[in-house]
């Protein structure tokens, strides 16, 4: 019902050869400069808040390649989740903006170039014929298909994966709480790690 | 979805490479563990946005590339979260994050 009436508004307002590229290159630079500034941010906190555009943008992309389901998931997951984690992960360690302090080693003329040599290489086999594609086919009922895939023929990757979630969740907590509380008596050498 | 879509694929696959070469200058850079993390983040949304963009303009029968996509968003959390924890450990065995300063195998 939604859907169908979100449908009716998309095509009366938006529709054309116009607005849709439009949004995609809005979307575009929404993903890459966020991007830009988190590689180069000073500020850690900066740069864990500038992730936060660049991923709403990509699941913008992901709505306008027709997956919603995903693009709630990416907000939901990422935007409200990995960022947070990040953020108390900055706030834990001195990670804080300090203008004298360095934040790129000394490999940052090779790492550009790195980078840019990858980007270069994948761009010049963009442009190849190969990748001149028809229209994207006409899709429906994705988040039902979905679901249908998930818990049909591949139910086993999506209990693979609910199985990782939970050792992820007990070895992360295992790992941060760091070394148990010294016994009494004991040999109190590694005290300093007590919280 | 019938909206005329005129967006070419390689639009897409550009602007998925430049955010990957932008995750991997900041995982290659940065001094910091915690932006390191933040680059992989990038260059996991690259590959995800190549998922769904083929899964678009592929064949269309299958969800293998949104099947792709969900998994590796979930592997991505469970990434951050060990991660992150091992960054803090390490804060509090070395009292720094730079990651060209831990250069110790053991504590």
């Amino acid at each position: 019902m939604i859907g169908s009436l979100w449908n009716v508004i998309w095509n009366s307002v938006f529709s054309g050869s116009f607005w849709y590229p439009l949004a995609f290159v809005c979307l575009s630079l929404g993903v890459l400069i966020p991007a830009v500034l988190v590689a180069l941010s000073r500020n850690m906190v900066h740069a864990a808040l500038w992730l936060l555009p660049c991923l709403v943008s990509v699941a913008g992309l992901y709505l306008m390649l027709g997956a919603e389901l995903l693009a709630g998931i990416q907000i939901l997951v990422y935007c409200g989740g990995i960022v947070v984690l990040i953020l108390f992960a900055v706030m834990l360690t001195h990670g804080l903006g300090d203008p004298d302090v360095r934040v790129h080693n000394q490999q940052l003329l090779w790492g550009v170039v790195a980078a840019m040599a990858v980007a270069g290489v994948v761009l010049r086999l963009l442009s190849q014929e190969i990748w001149q594609s028809g229209p994207p086919v006409a899709v429906s009922e994705v988040t039902g298909r979905l679901a249908d895939a998930l818990l049909g023929p591949y139910v086993l990757a999506f209990e693979v994966v609910s199985v990782i979630l939970l050792a992820a969740l007990i070895g992360s907590i295992v790992i941060a709480r760091g070394d148990a509380a010294p016994e009494p008596g004991a040999d109190d050498s590694d005290a300093e790690a007590g919280e | 979805m019938n909206e005329p879509m005129v967006i070419p694929i390689q639009a897409y696959l550009i602007v998925s490479t430049l955010l990957f070469a932008i995750g991997l200058m900041a995982v290659l850079t940065r001094r910091n563990a915690i932006a390191v993390l933040m680059g992989i983040e990038l260059m996991l949304n690259a590959a995800n946005i190549n998922f769904v963009v083929f899964w678009r303009y592929g064949g269309g029968q299958g969800m293998e590339g949104l099947v792709f996509a969900i998994t590796v968003i979930a592997l991505a959390a469970a990434e951050a979260a060990i991660a992150l924890a091992i960054i803090l450990n390490v804060y509090r065995r070395f009292k720094t994050v730079n990651v060209d300063q831990i250069n110790l195998m053991r504590g």
